[in-house]
């Protein structure tokens, strides 16, 4: 384990997840350091990158060439071009060299598109036969992003989309699309919003699959750091996360889409949109801490109040999701938990065989695990904008110490309502 | 008097910013007539940002550009005006934190230098690379 020097500079904090915010003043996390612990959420970060390298190189493909197709039957067949492309932050040919591993697509991807659960059989099969990835759950992201929208993080993509620069160069990007094309050009004529609308939805397939192409790379290393015996404990994990994040922190975020031989910037580079103020932090906000209620949990009856009147007031994220119905209808979460299913590495295998039913409720298991997984990525952020906004931990100024204190605990105050998970992820108990 | 950009080539504590400002393009709009004020991490400010920041916005110019705007303020104001203020709107749009309390504090950093006076504008000399949000 790391060991966390504590701070004797302030007095002992009053808040009721004090204990918490004394760790994280420390340089931890908010999940507990444990060897346990240690090795369930980089296992899992290996189970999760694997699908998340299909959903970045999908998003990508959908975003730049399906474009404004209205039948999009064949949205979720990679073609090899796209399985090919080289990650910008994997392999030898990488910008910035996060995983050692290859820049193509993952050989377990590739194993699991031809094979599947069952065998090998053209891909139409597979899909019709529901042996794929679930896709849907990255869209279903994808679609959280885009309705939270607006007042997320600190960025500036969304007010963009509604600015006359971005509707010409969407319109020109439509025009050319629909070129040759007299009916749909005389739909957009008639309703130009509805086309504008689903470019809008489309520049943010964009900006998931372009956050996305980050993290697959760093729960790659991670895994391989830990597998060569890396890791000494939790705040490591979170750091390498921290690290990862300010470097990949300048990438460009934008949209571009290829009809035929030309490419279309819809969303240049030059606007100088990023990887963490425009990707990143929106990310976090609308997918870990929002997202929209469960149908199979919440009743979206008007009179009945269950669903709040206030975006900001959305608590159905991760962080706050309730794992154990996992597997029934109406938990969206399903979809990823059965993905992760398919490459979770023999030693958790083993773990949840153990525990519990074993076998039979893995898909629980592991969506428990994923969820303190998704603290420590949440603690990694937190600690993240702590470094990049306001103080070291080591600062010896206690008026600095203080603001510190300060920030830690608005964080924190996020988790005091009773759906929040975090005070079942600090005891081994909770699975 | 020398120009913003004169001060800071002539300054060898100023090394990694001249060599950022000149990468994005931003030596021209330095030179302009202005005013503006700078609040200028220095080479010791820009090594604390973790390996590899560096690297991705060196390759990515305008997401580069959009940081150095953020440390650039249009007008000209001295500590004494700033004083006064609780934060000031910088050239990149975001809002800049000030705290003249107890020191002389741009949101997380601290002016280790204040009131350096450029033909074109003011330069505050700051230990770290302020960043939005």
């Amino acid at each position: 384990m790391t060991t966390l020097t504590k701070n004797t500079i302030l007095p002992p904090s009053t808040h009721a997840f004090a204990d918490v915010i004394h760790r994280l003043e420390a340089g931890g996390s908010m999940l507990p350091d444990t060897p346990e612990n240690l090795m369930q959420i980089i296992g899992i970060y290996k189970a999760y990158a694997v699908p998340m390298d299909f959903y970045w190189r999908d998003l990508l493909y959908i975003a730049e060439r399906v474009f404004l197709n209205p039948l999009r039957f064949f949205k979720y067949f990679l073609p090899q071009e796209y399985l090919d492309f080289p990650n910008h932050y994997a392999g030898e040919t990488a910008d910035l060299r996060i995983w050692r591993g290859e820049a193509s697509a993952h050989p377990e991807l590739l194993e699991f598109i031809e094979k599947g659960n069952t065998t090998k059989m053209p891909k139409l099969f597979h899909h019709l036969w529901h042996d794929r990835i679930n896709m849907e759950f990255a869209e279903a992201c994808m679609q959280a992003m885009l309705w939270h929208g607006r007042d997320m993080g600190m960025g500036k993509f969304d007010a963009y989309l509604d600015t006359e620069e971005y509707k010409a160069n969407a319109d020109k990007a439509i025009r050319a699309y629909f070129k040759g094309n007299p009916p749909m050009l005389a739909l957009y004529k008639l309703f130009p919003d509805l086309f504008l609308e689903q470019v809008k939805e489309l520049s943010y397939y964009s900006n998931l699959g372009l956050f996305w192409e980050v993290m697959a790379p760093v729960f790659f290393e991670m895994s391989d750091i830990y597998d060569e015996g890396g890791f000494k404990g939790v705040p490591d994990a979170m750091n390498f996360l921290v690290n990862g994040i300010f470097a990949i922190a300048g990438r460009p975020i934008y949209h571009h889409v290829y009809i035929g031989d030309e490419c279309f910037e819809i969303i240049p580079k030059s606007k100088g949109f990023t990887w963490l103020y425009e990707a990143a932090l929106p990310y976090v906000e609308a997918v870990f801490y929002r997202t929209a209620p469960f149908r199979g949990t919440k009743s979206y009856n008007a009179q009945a109040k269950q669903v709040p009147e206030e975006q900001k007031d959305f608590h159905y994220g991760i962080l706050y999701a309730d794992v154990f119905p996992v597997g029934t209808a109406g938990i969206p979460p399903t979809l990823l938990m059965d993905d992760m299913l398919h490459f979770l590495p023999p030693y958790l295998i083993e773990y949840y065989q153990k525990h519990c039913r074993g076998e039979d409720d893995m898909l629980v298991q592991l969506g428990i695990t994923f969820q303190r997984s998704m603290y420590n990525v949440t603690s990694a952020v937190i600690q993240a904008l702590r470094t990049a906004l306001l103080y070291p931990l080591d600062d010896p100024n206690p008026r600095h110490l203080a603001k510190n204190r300060q920030f830690f605990e608005a964080q924190m105050d996020r988790f005091l309502r009773p759906e929040a998970r975090l005070k079942d992820i600090q005891t081994d108990r909770y699975r | 008097m020398p120009n913003i950009v004169e001060i800071a080539v002539a300054n060898d504590q100023f090394s990694t910013l001249v060599t950022a400002v000149t990468a994005a393009g931003l030596v021209d709009v330095l030179q302009s007539p202005g005013p503006f004020t700078v609040f200028a991490p220095t080479d010791a400010a820009f090594a604390k940002l973790p390996p590899g920041t560096i690297t991705t916005l060196v390759q990515n110019i305008p997401q580069l550009a959009r940081i150095l705007t953020y440390h650039v303020v249009p007008g000209k104001f001295t500590q004494a005006d700033l004083s006064h203020l609780s934060s000031i709107d910088s050239v990149e749009g975001s809002p800049i934190t000030i705290d003249c309390t107890e020191a002389f504090e741009v949101k997380n950093a601290t002016v280790i230098m204040a009131d350096i006076e450029a033909d074109n504008g003011i330069i505050h000399v700051i230990d770290n690379v302020i960043l939005m949000g």
